[in-house]
């Protein structure tokens, strides 16, 4: 691959990209997060010949479900080292201390495990995200480029939809959401954020996270039992993927899952599933 | 810019050595489809054939939820492909043998596309023509995978491409005749985005059709390249469309920095992956 060495600037069609993307926005809206609302519910009703909990209405789960995508959820860092914690925002720094070994939860069994490690996941990417930010805000990391910015936002964005559809399914079978980040994994991004200095540092943490969200969809995709869990997760783990092609994008690599040498991969892997 | 051949063998074969890591847990699939085939009972022809009527209903649907591909007239296809096509067929056979003719119409399409000058020729952009030449060796390969799925199961290969959508990719080609370089482009992508869309959502959705762990497995590890494609010809078409194609670069930190912000979101609409598009799961079954 030859390299461009001619600096374009972009100049007079960012109102064009812009149009372009809210149009995409409003589809999501529109028709997307409605639609994989009701997915969420068919999933609860389809979950509950597997599993034994309580009994939730479509209604109620619908409104628990909207009421989570308006008020948000305060996100639990599991441990105590505070590299992540420090950069995030007050209300996303609060520490609780897990057992790893407790985690998923007793009582989390079968999809509702997946569900749960799901959700640990997610919360891990949106705080990670979100210290990200935090620390570009801060000027810690240099020249943040604007794609680079609107790229951690809508990941963002998105990683928190994620969770909250896990979430609302937990909490449609009587099982409390999970706020806290994956117990497993926390350590390791706590350290790696820690030595994050600039955006491609950043970059590549990303790239690790969401690799570790989309092969963990891909494997649980065969691993579950309700016809419905599969749908959810096979809906998302396209999505991860996506952002990982455009942090390769915005990191100037080839734009796909590739060997650590570069090489692009025509099957994704699992390895790195939690 | 031009595209050193040599470099991009080399970069392929490479690719063809390492990639033998991630075929690992798809070859492990395929072996235990062959367990699997072995010791399952009789084809149940009933089921197979309510399966194959459920989803031919669907056929109009999947017309559609093409864009382009369905305004092309693809609706008139209905009654012949809702024939018999795989009707005798195991529903992990006929989901799988779909899947091979979606790769193949893919293959047949990006090889077309590369012989255009303005996507394989040397006033190309050489990022759209090492991207139409790797997922071209892709789509190869996630062929192949799905066929010896086909076979271990017992079934039939499909070598060919997806009936539903030959006519309306020919027509798309054809019509590329006389175009600009600005226009050509900008009209391949467009045909290859919905190609790839339509991959990546009947796999997702398919995921959840099959029976077999080994073909979810499959289908999962080949839909997720699918959707990433489908990132990069957003991004593509975008900057495209936005007079901005010196931007479709890589390596250079210096174009990441001139890149809008908005292309930092457009390959990622969706928050979750949509499967209204979806080929219907017996659509390209042999018959």
């Amino acid at each position: 691959m030859s390299k461009r060495n001619d600096k374009a600037q972009f100049a007079g069609t960012e109102s064009e990209l812009n149009a372009m993307t809210t149009e995409l926005d409003e589809l999501n809206n529109d028709v997307a997060v409605p639609s994989m609302w009701a997915g969420v519910s068919r999933m609860i009703d389809g979950m509950r010949g597997d599993i034994a909990g309580r009994s939730t209405s479509r209604r109620s789960f619908l409104m628990g479900a909207g009421a989570a995508v308006a008020g948000g959820a305060t996100l639990i860092a599991v441990g105590s080292t505070p590299g992540l914690a420090a950069a995030a925002t007050r209300a996303e720094s609060r520490l609780h201390v897990a057992d790893t070994a407790m985690f998923p939860p007793a009582g989390y069994t079968g999809d509702l495990a997946v569900a749960a490690v799901a959700a640990s996941l997610e919360n891990l990417a949106v705080f990670a995200y979100n210290a990200g930010l935090m620390a570009a805000t801060a000027g810690k990391l240099g020249t943040v480029p604007p794609a680079v910015a609107t790229f951690a936002t809508t990941a963002k964005s998105q990683h928190t939809q994620h969770a909250e559809a896990w979430n609302a399914v937990l909490k449609a079978h009587g099982k409390k959401a999970i706020t806290a980040t994956n117990p497993t994994l926390t350590p390791t991004v706590q350290a790696a954020f820690a030595k994050v200095t600039d955006v491609t540092g950043l970059a590549q943490l990303a790239l690790t996270l969401e690799s570790t969200a989309a092969a963990t969809y891909q494997a649980e995709t065969s691993k579950l039992k309700s016809t419905a869990a599969i749908a959810l997760s096979a809906s998302i783990e396209p999505v991860e993927m996506q952002h990982i092609a455009i942090l390769y994008y915005v990191m100037g690599m080839y734009p796909g899952s590739q060997t650590s040498a570069g090489s692009p991969l025509a099957f994704s892997s699992t390895a790195a599933a939690a | 810019m031009t595209v050193d051949p040599r470099a991009l063998a080399e970069l392929l074969e490479e690719s063809q050595d390492l990639q033998a890591d991630a075929l690992r847990p798809t070859r492990a699939a395929l072996d235990e489809l062959v367990d699997a085939a072995h010791s399952s009972g009789p084809e149940d022809v009933t089921s197979n054939q309510r399966f194959h009527e459920e989803h031919r209903r669907e056929l109009r649907s999947s017309f559609a939820g093409a864009a382009l591909l369905g305004a092309a007239g693809g609706a008139a296809l209905v009654g012949v492909l809702a024939s018999a096509a795989g009707a005798s067929s195991s529903k992990d056979i006929q989901v799988l043998q779909t899947a091979a003719s979606i790769e193949n119409l893919a293959v047949a399409t990006y090889k077309t596309a590369l012989t255009l000058p303005y996507i394989g020729g040397a006033t190309a952009n050489g990022v759209v023509t090492k991207f139409a030449t790797v997922t071209m060796g892709q789509h190869v390969q996630h062929a192949d995978a799905f066929n010896s799925a086909v076979r271990s199961l017992g079934g039939k290969a499909q070598t060919k491409p997806d009936p539903a959508f030959v006519p309306v990719v020919n027509k798309a080609v054809k019509s590329l005749t006389g175009a600009s370089a600005a226009t050509g482009t900008l009209a391949v992508v467009g045909l290859a985005l919905e190609l790839e869309n339509i991959a990546a959502e009947t796999y997702s959705k398919d995921t959840s059709l099959v029976a077999k762990t080994s073909s979810k497995e499959l289908l999962a590890s080949v839909m997720g390249i699918e959707a990433q494609h489908v990132a990069v010809l957003l991004a593509v078409q975008a900057l495209l469309n936005a007079n901005a194609p010196q931007l479709i670069s890589l390596s250079e930190p210096a174009t990441v920095e001139a890149l809008p912000a908005a292309a930092g979101s457009v390959g990622f609409p969706n928050a979750f992956y949509k499967t209204s598009s979806a080929a219907p799961a017996s659509q390209g079954a042999v018959k």
